[in-house]
């Protein structure tokens, strides 16, 4: 067997061993799979290991950690999906959970594969100097030490500090009815800092985040640095900052997590799924101008060791950076397998999961916006009246009406093109379309967010990536008092 | 439960073997069977049973808090080794131990009624009836020629732990669990699809109200939502339905739990005692309720459960603190997590309420949106109706609320007699005067 992924130069063998199956196992799986005439049929077993430390109170005082080790059976016959999962790998409960999950078809038996093979050479933008299972928990504790003695030094107002620090290697290996073998190694690591401070008997707290699928190297003395002035930055700002006025206005959304407007505005409306159910407000939509010539987004699985960066989506399919919006035109979909065939069209790579316990659903990666041509400096001083924001929380979207909403966490009023007061707490809510039309600024400053953007559907949660040039919406409702 | 049992009984055991003082291990296995159907057709089959351990380590003053899916005998020895030393490379908390044994003692007597015995004869086929039966009754409502899709689900579930402790506790809980519902699209006049959905739970299948009324509900629901609009920013009365309540409550009881208490992120901490809303802002977590989703007869830590008030007539009376939270605060425990809440209801329902408003909005929805722990801030999207006159209106959407917990709920100006039977908050239909909405 060849291998199909390697780490740190060094070809692996492969994961058989590990979870302790062979290829006759996965050929009669994946036979009794296909027994009641499915159409196709993968198998996805997944080992994931992973740690957490945690900081509070001025020590690293709890430790976690897991282990999940299991397999998803899938059949599919046309649109439809059977599924089950096992965490006892044997091969008499692996044909168990496989008889399971043929239910899902009635008709005569169709024949498995006959051989295996390995897909081509994947990608490799992850590879990792260490990984994560040869780091001891010794060397991770200056870390979080160190994290927390910046977050005090960097203002005396700071009152209570914890910081969290996890990380993850998970390893799949997916075998489909077309003989087809993809492994991955997929590391993780999400460091968060939250802080609390006090003036005049009034508490603040804020918190932030970095993420990466990078290995312990990635928290450089310079990026912790930054993460703790960032952070009792955005607490200690919060005591000078009000509620803005309710109502519409022009909103100005800064360079890099911005992205989670792309996400909820438009990212899940154009998950395939939505779309071949008809229950997306951009079902009809494909080929037509949605946005003004200068935007342009993407849906983009290849940024280096970034949080929302794949290899290789969970059916196996090849995953690189996809035009949702290509000058101002809706392009294209996000496909996972099942979509791409009612559509006839090829796959993007966006079929992912959470675990093994979860069928695969199309799912956005690193969504951003390209650079435009305007200037920050530019935007900023075309608003007489308006909301700057550059800090965010969390975002939710109704898939058919289309209306979303973002949470601000810190932001500015904007007073005659300058930023005067600093804003926080208020949610803004727009309806989809209506607010890609409403772009009407695009600046040249994109940045991809590193901070841990985690995103929910039915019930399946995955790590994601987003960015954003600074952008100017002309109109959206925002959710303040007075 | 004898298996789990053993299986907790060892994780124990190699915990204290690998060098723990103290620990406690739970094992779990759940089986979860769904199945889906969209417009005439099957759309997904799931089946599964799913089975972990997790383990609570004390280790010379430390502590961690393992779980793995992996139950191979030499990999969980292997495991269990690795937490241990895992946990002695961590800093010393003198306030980690487990808890006091004499709050084991006194589970209720109640017979919670859990678990449908008949959970074993469900078959795939009755699933599947159900399934059809709420999209045909999703199809048969005036106006259900805009439906553009139908997706109904019908799903059950039964898990089974047990708990062992090292100093004494040692307890298994069983439960049974189904659900079934409908999620309806429609074309609206703009291009919009808006969507909408019911649905229901129940621990007894029989429980369970009629697939048709879900289905018809669905369906209903998403047409009331054609033609919705924005409406104006102001300061209104707002009718807050019963299914969507929770979510708002939530963010007034996630302060009350030990770790924002103790970390300072709580806006409620130091005001046990005081006002916070009006005096009908009142009411206990109760884990004692026969048939709840949260019920229980002892908790997560092992401690038996007990019904405790958590405001009374408005004024702040308990919060949810674990032991170790209620350690380093120098209180006693309660429980580490809601159970049930039990309002005390009034003799309104929602119609009542509804027609007690002049000018209003009934908010049937909610929408992203947050609140700030620590300073009691939130900002929340909202959808609903228009109440003219005591009577709903025309369908509002895209608007949002926003305020201060320490202010809005002195407003709670009434609390209906119908508490939301599908979610273990089951909050009933509350009337807030004057919020602060925003649209255009």
């Amino acid at each position: 067997m060849n291998p199909s992924t390697s780490a740190a130069g060094v070809n692996r063998v492969g994961y058989f061993a590990r979870f302790g199956i062979d290829e006759a196992t996965i050929r009669a799986t994946l036979a009794a799979a296909l027994a009641r005439g499915g159409g196709y049929a993968d198998l996805f077993f997944q080992h994931r290991i992973s740690h957490s430390l945690g900081l509070e109170d001025g020590a690293v005082n709890r430790a976690s950690s897991s282990v999940e080790l299991g397999v998803g059976v899938r059949v599919v016959q046309g649109d439809q999906t059977g599924y089950g999962y096992t965490e006892d790998l044997s091969p008499k409960s692996l044909l168990r959970t496989a008889q399971t999950a043929a239910a899902v078809a009635d008709g005569p038996a169709r024949p498995g594969p006959v051989e295996l093979h390995v897909a081509g050479q994947l990608p490799q933008r992850y590879n990792l100097g260490v990984d994560w299972q040869d780091v001891d928990t010794q060397q991770k504790l200056p870390l979080l030490a160190q994290v927390n003695a910046l977050a005090f030094a960097a203002d005396p107002r700071v009152c209570k500090v914890s910081v969290h620090l996890a990380d993850e290697s998970s390893v799949i290996l997916i075998a489909d009815s077309h003989g087809r073998l993809t492994e991955d190694l997929q590391p993780m690591t999400l460091l968060v800092l939250t802080c609390v401070a006090e003036q005049d008997g009034r508490r603040e707290s804020n918190h932030m985040s970095l993420a990466a699928r990078s290995d312990i190297g990635f928290y450089s003395a310079d990026r912790l640095e930054k993460l703790a002035q960032d952070t009792v930055r955005r607490t200690t700002i919060l005591f000078e900052a009000a509620q803005p006025p309710a109502g519409q206005m022009p909103v100005v959304l800064g360079a890099g997590s911005s992205g989670i407007l792309l996400h909820e505005a438009i990212g899940h409306g154009l998950e395939a799924d939505f779309n071949r159910k008809n229950v997306s407000i951009y079902s009809d939509r494909i080929g037509k101008p949605i946005a003004k010539d200068f935007v342009n987004i993407v849906d983009d699985a290849t940024p280096e060791h970034a949080r929302g960066a794949i290899n290789v989506d969970d059916e196996g399919n090849a995953a690189g950076c996809t035009h949702l919006v290509h000058d101002g035109v809706l392009e294209t979909y996000l496909h996972d397998s099942i979509s791409a065939r009612h559509y006839g069209v090829q796959p993007t790579g966006n079929g992912r999961r959470e675990s093994y316990c979860h069928a695969p659903l199309p799912r956005m990666r690193a969504t951003y916006m390209l650079p435009g041509p305007h200037k920050r400096e530019e935007i900023l001083a075309s608003v007489k009246k308006g909301i700057y924001c550059d800090n965010f929380a969390n975002g939710q979207v109704q898939i058919g009406a289309g209306d979303f909403t973002f949470y601000v966490k810190n932001g500015w009023l904007i007073e005659d093109g300058k930023l005067t007061r600093p804003v926080k707490d208020v949610n803004l809510i727009g309806n989809g379309p209506k607010v890609l039309e409403d772009i009407d600024m695009v600046a040249d400053d994109l940045a991809i967010d590193q901070g841990g953007w985690t995103c929910g559907k039915d019930g399946q949660s995955v790590p994601v990536s987003q960015g954003m040039p600074t952008v100017r919406v002309g109109s959206m409702t925002v959710g303040g008092r007075g | 439960m004898s298996e789990l049992r053993v299986a907790a009984e060892r994780a124990v055991q190699l915990a204290q073997t690998a060098g723990a003082g103290q620990a406690a291990a739970s094992a779990f296995e759940a089986r979860d069977v769904s199945v889906t159907w969209r417009d005439g057709k099957l759309e997904t089959i799931a089946e599964a049973t799913t089975s972990g351990v997790g383990i609570e380590l004390y280790v010379d003053g430390r502590y961690a808090s393992v779980s793995t899916s992996d139950l191979r005998p030499d990999a969980l020895a292997a495991f269990v080794t690795e937490a241990v030393a895992m946990t002695r490379a961590i800093a010393e908390d003198r306030f980690r131990a487990l808890p006091d044994p004499a709050l084991y003692v006194g589970q209720s007597a109640v017979e919670l009624d859990l678990e449908d015995a008949a959970y074993d004869a469900v078959t795939a086929v009755q699933r599947r009836e159900v399934a059809q039966q709420l999209e045909a009754a999703a199809r048969d409502v005036p106006g259900a020629e805009r439906i553009l899709s139908v997706t109904t689900s019908c799903s059950d579930s039964r898990s089974e732990s047990y708990r062992v402790h090292s100093n004494g506790f040692s307890g298994g809980k069983r439960g049974t669990a189904f659900w079934l519902g409908a999620e309806v699209s429609v074309q609206d006049a703009d291009g919009r699809r808006p969507e909408d959905s019911a649905f229901a739970g129940a621990r007894h299948r029989s429980a369970l109200p009629d697939a048709a009324r879900v289905g018809r509900e669905a369906t209903e629901r998403t047409l009331a939502r054609l033609g919705a609009s924005k409406g104006r920013s102001a300061v209104l009365p707002m009718v807050l339905d019963h299914r969507v309540g929770g979510r708002l409550l939530s963010h007034l009881l996630a302060p009350l739990h030990g770790g924002p208490l103790q970390q300072q992120r709580s806006f409620l901490q130091g005001r046990f005692g005081e006002q916070i809303g009006s005096n009908l802002l009142h009411l206990s977590d109760d884990p004692l309720l026969p048939g709840g989703f949260g019920s229980r007869l002892f908790d997560g830590e092992g401690l038996a459960a007990r019904r405790f008030a958590l405001f009374e007539h408005g004024a702040l009376r308990g919060a949810y603190l674990d032991t170790y939270y209620a350690r380093k605060l120098g209180e006693l425990p309660t429980t580490a997590r809601m159970s049930n809440l039990a309002w005390r209801l009034g003799d309104r329902d929602r119609a009542a309420l509804i027609a007690s408003v002049p000018e209003g909005i009934l908010v049937t929805g909610l929408l992203g949106g947050n609140s700030n722990a620590t300073t009691g801030d939130f900002s929340l999207g909202v959808q609903g109706f228009a109440i003219e006159d005591g009577r709903i209106g025309a369908p509002l959407a895209e608007m949002n609320i926003a305020g201060n917990h320490l202010t809005f709920w002195k407003n709670l100006a009434a609390v209906g007699n119908d508490p939301y039977a599908y979610s273990a908050m089951r909050t009933p239909t509350l009337l807030f005067d004057a919020v602060q909405f925003a649209g255009t």
